[in-house]
């Protein structure tokens, strides 16, 4: 789109024409940013916005697997999906599941992203390179082989209830517990997405002028100030950044209940998400669509929340 | 974290935007007709040699070998040509209903056998014409699963049934046979567990298909799913009672470790002692003589699961079903026809180990012979499947909940029942 529009902007000085001609000429350019949009318009409304669109129209309706071939045999059912899916216990518990998830896991997160990427950007000079790189493996790590790993880790004779055993502590079957599997699936999300946090917190860092803290060091200012009056003011947009993606990212809770517990025990670990998906492969697509919308909509008043709290303040 | 959004996109966009095509242009409203073209079965099939093309889908270690077999069938009809698609398990329940979504169908598809009371409804099978098989040859549990409302959709390919794993040498020790019936069972269980087992025998206290575990001892104790004539649910009956209290009566009695293992990790406790004895399919019988070496092979035998009333097991495995949309309907058919001769099944078990969904395959002394096939082939013919109903995946999760609550002790049995009773009633059958 670019080259497009430079290319017709230096052609148009080599032939110095009347006003009309100029006109059709941004026309031209018009229709060509057009073109280059084009696939990716019609990808985006095809895949994206038409389905996004139709299980939203889906939602009050009574689809499942039986109507796939016809759909035209729908029943409209207004808001009843709606109301069964707040009369589920099981949907509300999902949904208490992914707040815990949520409120944990988010600041947990960014609080240790934050610390490492402030160690790595000043402390460490030497292994910088080895750390970063250690720091984002897991999140280039496919989850099917991080799972394997975790089950390791925390299987009854694995190697977290090994280490406690030194100290003479038994732990408990993290997985199989209803008090412990939450918060082991919490624990490996927060180290799976520290590497993405800690990146844009790194470049935010990489950001704040140098100058700023030169003149606080001149005027006396400890480490402490520096960064509670320098470094956290100018990375205030990535932290509302980092707080608003990881927000949707932990609301969305899913592969590691699904590869780990499938939600179990006893729901202890079911997510919105993952409960959404069940329904859908129950083929219970309506009232899946239902779950979708009702969790697109805790995205969205999360977000806003973030934005207030968290946004410029001017 | 991303990836489900994604998914669920791509899932969307099969099946959804039919949806909204649906509200935008219809006046909305089911009709009372069948959304099938017909539930009745088209014209029959000759037996001139097949033509033309056909694509195939099957999954996991079917689809991977399924070639080997499709050559002999083009060997002998030169002028046909089957295309076959492997599919991985995984998706494939989403993979075939974005299909029928969108019209898009292949000529057959392999399918679980739990998929057809979900799929069916949907009007995208052909029903079996009169006469291509002889449904009688097949064992009745599997033929069984073809069957959705008096119509069957396609002819049972591959069975799987669970029969008992033990021990031999720490049964030998114990003094003890192959259990018949319950009580030998529980006498079982316990002697295991006195020669060191953990578990005397390994049952799942929960989790993802718990409930093909409790079924089999239900079906023991005569009882069953739906009522008799399969209006409604039966799960608030004695038999149900009684076969929950035994199964949970394991962990009561510390017979059964209250740890649920998956396979990969059960066979290591198989080998190591700690498991006395666990409920399997047939893959476990090359499996454990894999893992266990050579010294291990003579230490493990099959039985057939002991049993109340009856010594019913729990039958799976894949079926075959043809698409109404076609358009090669007699190959696609004659195809199908000739993977359920009995010699093919034979074959096809060399190939792919698959056992014969035929009943007279199991004459072949590639079977007869054998110690642990020849107990599967008896075992199948007292074995069954869950209704084909299309919230049967639904219902069996809920099943697996309450399981896990009752052997948590969270729950009493007959809370449990009443439970998944009263769920079960509201989801309904979906017929």
């Amino acid at each position: 789109m670019t080259t497009a529009t430079a290319a017709a902007a230096t052609a148009a000085p080599l032939a110095p024409a009347p006003k009309r001609r100029r006109a059709r000429g941004r026309q031209r350019t018009t229709l060509a940013a057009w073109g280059f949009a084009a696939p990716f318009v019609i990808l985006f409304l095809v895949f994206l916005a038409g389905p996004i669109v139709a299980s939203f129209f889906m939602s009050f309706t009574d689809m499942t697997t039986r109507d796939l071939r016809s759909p035209l045999n729908v029943e409209v059912v207004g808001f009843a999906n709606y109301i069964a899916l707040f009369q589920d216990p099981r949907f509300l518990h999902s949904l208490v599941n992914t707040g815990v998830f949520v409120i944990i896991g988010v600041p947990l997160t960014m609080a240790l992203a934050l610390l490492i990427a402030l160690g790595l950007d000043k402390g460490i000079t030497k292994f910088r390179t080895v750390f970063r790189v250690g720091y984002y493996a897991p999140v280039v790590t496919s989850i099917v082989a991080i799972a394997i790993v975790w089950r390791f880790i925390l299987q009854p004779d694995g190697l977290l209830n090994a280490f406690l055993a030194v100290f003479g502590i038994s732990g408990p079957n993290w997985l199989q517990s209803t008090t412990w599997a939450l918060p082991s699936l919490i624990l490996m999300a927060v180290w799976r997405n520290i590497g993405t946090l800690m990146v844009i917190f790194l470049a935010g860092l990489q950001g704040v002028p140098r100058e700023q803290h030169e003149a606080a060091m001149v005027d006396g200012a400890n480490v402490f100030q520096r960064f509670g009056h320098v470094t956290m003011p100018a990375l205030r947009p990535t932290i509302l950044f980092a707080a608003v993606i990881t927000g949707i990212g932990f609301l969305q809770f899913f592969e590691e209940p699904f590869v780990m517990t499938q939600g179990g025990p006893l729901d202890a670990t079911l997510s919105a998400a993952m409960y959404t998906y069940d329904q859908f492969g129950f083929g219970n697509y309506a009232f899946a669509s239902a779950a979708s919308y009702v969790l697109f909509l805790a995205i969205v008043v999360l977000s806003l929340i973030q934005f207030r709290f968290l946004g410029r303040k001017d | 974290m991303n990836h489900p959004t994604t998914t669920r996109t791509r899932w969307l966009a099969g099946t959804a935007a039919l949806g909204i095509g649906a509200l935008l242009l219809a006046g909305c409203g089911r009709s009372d007709e069948p959304t099938s073209p017909s539930a009745e079965a088209g014209a029959g099939i000759d037996d001139s040699p097949a033509t033309g093309e056909i694509d195939v889908w099957a999954m996991g270690n079917e689809g991977e070998v399924l070639d080997e077999l499709a050559a002999q069938f083009e060997d002998a009809n030169p002028d046909a040509t089957i295309n076959v698609t492997a599919v991985p398990w995984d998706g494939a329940h989403d993979r075939i209903a974005t299909a029928i979504a969108g019209g898009q169908t292949p000529d057959v598809t392999m399918l679980g056998t739990t998929w057809v009371g979900e799929f069916a409804p949907t009007g995208a099978f052909e029903p079996t014409p009169e006469g291509v098989v002889d449904t009688s040859s097949f064992f009745e549990g599997s033929q069984g699963t073809t069957v959705v409302d008096g119509v069957s959709y396609g002819v049972p390919w591959y069975v799987d049934t669970r029969v008992l794993y033990y021990r031999t040498d720490m049964a030998e020790a114990a003094g003890l046979d192959a259990p018949a019936t319950w009580d030998d069972l529980t006498a079982f269980a316990e002697g295991m567990r006195a020669e060191g087992a953990a578990s005397g025998l390994s049952l799942p206290p929960g989790g993802p298909d718990s409930s093909l575990y409790l079924l089999p001892f239900v079906w023991q104790a005569g009882g069953d799913v739906l009522t008799e004539d399969g209006s409604a649910f039966a799960f608030d009956t004695d038999a149900w009672k009684t076969a929950f209290e035994y199964y949970n009566s394991f962990f009561t009695s510390g017979l059964s470790e209250n740890v649920r293992l998956e396979t990969g990790e059960i066979e290591q406790k198989f080998i190591a002692g700690d498991v006395g004895a666990f409920y399997s399919g047939p893959f476990h019988v090359s499996l454990l003589k894999d893992q266990g070496g050579k010294d291990f092979e003579d230490k493990f035998a099959v039985a057939m699961v002991p049993g109340d009333q009856t010594r019913t097991s729990f039958t799976g495995g894949g079926n075959l079903a043809v698409f109404g949309d076609t358009d090669n309907r007699d190959t696609a058919w004659k195809f199908v026809r000739w993977l359920s001769q009995p010699e093919t099944q034979v074959e096809w078990y060399g190939i792919s180990t698959d056992l014969p969904s035929v009943e007279s395959a199991f004459e072949d002394p590639v079977f007869a012979d054998d110690p642990y096939t020849s107990v599967f082939g008896e075992q199948l013919s007292d074995a069954k499947a869950p209704p084909a109903i299309p919230t049967w995946a639904q219902i069996s999760a809920i099943i697996d909940q309450e399981i896990e609550q009752v052997t948590r002790g969270d729950k009493s049995v007959d809370d449990a029942l009443a439970s998944i009773q009263q769920q079960a009633e509201a989801i309904g059958t979906g017929s």
